[in-house]
């Protein structure tokens, strides 16, 4: 029981340390700040600054989503959960589209003027644009 | 039953078909195992057997963008004390107007309470079951329109929501009891929620035109009809009766520290139906994927005294002759219908406590384990009835 406390505190610290870069589209001139990343997250935020439809795009049980939601939107994954659970069954919102690692949300965002989404801050790339490192 | 859902299926496919839209499908569903502690008793739907059926559900969600702004949501619901006949619990299209307003129409659910959107998705919430002292209305749907308006006031999350509808349809009253006939019509509501972060607080308010066929009342209602007592007949009956539900909540989720209460208030005049009160103060705390609970729920059910001995005990017939005004006038000895009606009104009494512990483990993203004890206790009778309860929910 001990250990596997010793290794559940020793994986939240791991994955509170993972690096997430937020990005979007190279041609998307917004400022956004991680208030607003998070409201766009939880559905509260439909558009960007400018007026423009947000399209976020998630990633689906990679250690990245878990440190995206830890620090960003400062939930654990089942909250996080929870929270979607609610407004879906409520019909209220539907949660970012999953996709399933790094280079399919970097594949997302290039094509999409809309997009954002969060990658491992190791594999970014110059084809898309930082707007934070969490 | 297979039929209607596979006839919402086809027209779902059909329309997905004719604007090439996209069907979302989500489901949850609960997997419940409980019993009461002691012999002869029943609280939740339980007895002293082990159920799995009782409290168990399943659920589907298609919801579908039809195109710009529209979408349609259907939910079907198959729930194990129904045998698992699968009903259509929502079924609505809305139309999103603009980011802050949407407009739905259909068969939707009442807002009563801070959890009534998601009633059934347990995974939302830690306990196995929302407090039942507050969450008591067997009947949790309505038809008609819903406009709901969300905003943000500099940090804050502003949700307005009205509602206007009806609801039709047969409900247990009681545990065995048979199912009573249940009309809302011209149902009206409005609520409104803020939310900060960690803090959240809504109120509610509900009005309907309320009829119930309350059939523990028929023959004591025609007698007092038979001596010319209408007022009094009319006053037990729930018969085109203003009902008004008043509902007060709020949650605070900071760190780990959780805290939720709710206090409701419901009243449908001049009828046999006493005013009551509700309220529930939840605390939980999180530690890593557990979440321990404890709950303090309060009931109680009551007439206001004014409304005792509204029956006279005789009237005066021809000739200055006076009739008692009894089950049978010919009978010197027979119960006063004073009495009767009396009776009835206080035996609509009823206070309860209920204190409940729980935890709730998250041992798979999609998943929650969940063990709750709670002790129902009749303070009236001072009965007390324990139930235990372990559930899985899960989302997907």
């Amino acid at each position: 029981m001990k250990s596997q406390i010793a290794l559940c505190l020793f994986m939240s610290a791991f994955y509170v340390n993972a690096e997430v870069a937020v990005i979007v589209n190279a041609s998307n001139g917004n400022s956004l700040d991680k208030s607003a990343i998070s409201k766009i997250y939880l559905g509260k935020s439909k558009s960007y600054a400018d007026g423009t439809k947000v399209k976020a795009v998630a990633q689906t049980g990679t250690s990245v989503a878990k440190a995206f939601t830890q620090n960003v939107v400062g939930k654990s994954n089942s909250q996080f959960k929870a929270y979607w659970s609610k407004l879906i069954f409520t019909g209220k919102g539907t949660p970012p589209n999953p996709l399933s690692n790094d280079q399919a949300v970097i594949d997302f965002v290039m094509n999409n003027p809309e997009g954002i989404g969060y990658i491992d801050s190791a594999k970014v790339t110059d084809k898309v644009k930082v707007v934070g490192k969490f | 039953m297979k039929k209607r859902l596979l006839a919402a299926v086809v027209s779902l496919a059909c329309i997905s078909l004719n604007v090439q839209a996209e069907i979302r499908i989500n489901g949850f569903a609960s997997i419940v195992a409980g019993q009461t502690l002691d012999d002869d008793t029943r609280l939740y739907g339980y007895d002293d057997d082990i159920s799995y059926k009782n409290e168990s559900m399943f659920a589907l969600q298609l919801s579908s963008d039809l195109q710009d702004r529209l979408s349609a949501t259907a939910q079907i619901v198959a729930r194990g004390n129904k045998d698992f006949d699968a009903e259509f619990e929502w079924a609505y299209v809305s139309y999103q107007i603009n980011d802050d307003l949407k407009v739905s129409g259909g068969k939707m659910r009442i807002p009563f309470y801070r959890y009534s959107d998601f009633l059934d998705v347990g995974y939302a919430y830690r306990w196995v079951r929302p407090p039942q002292s507050v969450y008591n209305f067997a009947f949790s749907t309505y038809e008609g329109l819903n406009l709901l308006h969300s905003t943000t006031l500099g940090d804050w999350d502003s949700t307005t929501q009205l509602i206007y509808g009806s609801f039709s349809g047969r409900v247990p009253s009681a545990a065995g009891a048979t199912p009573e006939q249940v009309e809302l019509n011209d149902l009206a509501g409005i609520n409104w929620t803020i939310s900060y972060d960690w803090f959240s607080a809504r109120a509610a308010y509900i009005v309907a035109e309320t009829t119930i066929s309350a059939s523990s009342v028929v023959g004591l209602t025609a007698a007092l009809n038979g001596y010319g007592l209408n007022n009094q007949a009319n006053s037990l009956l729930i018969s085109e009766d203003d009902g008004a539900f008043f509902g007060l909540g709020f949650s605070i989720d900071y760190d780990n520290f959780l805290f939720d209460a709710e206090y409701t208030e419901i009243e449908v005049e001049n009828s046999l139906l006493p005013d009551q009160t509700q309220y529930y103060a939840s605390v939980g705390y999180r530690i890593d994927d557990w979440t321990v609970h404890l709950t303090y729920e309060n009931n109680d059910d009551e007439h206001d005294s004014n409304r005792l001995n509204t029956v006279p005990a005789s009237i005066s017939g021809p000739n200055g002759t006076v009739i008692p005004v009894s089950l049978d006038p010919t009978n010197a000895n027979s119960p006063l219908l004073r009495d009767v009606t009396n009776q009835v009104l206080l035996g609509a009494k009823q206070e309860s406590s209920t204190v409940s512990v729980g935890a709730r483990y998250d041992f798979h993203p999609s998943a929650a384990l969940k063990v709750d004890l709670s002790r129902y206790n009749d303070d009236i009778t001072d009965q007390d009835i324990d139930v235990l309860a372990v559930a899985i929910d899960l989302v997907f």
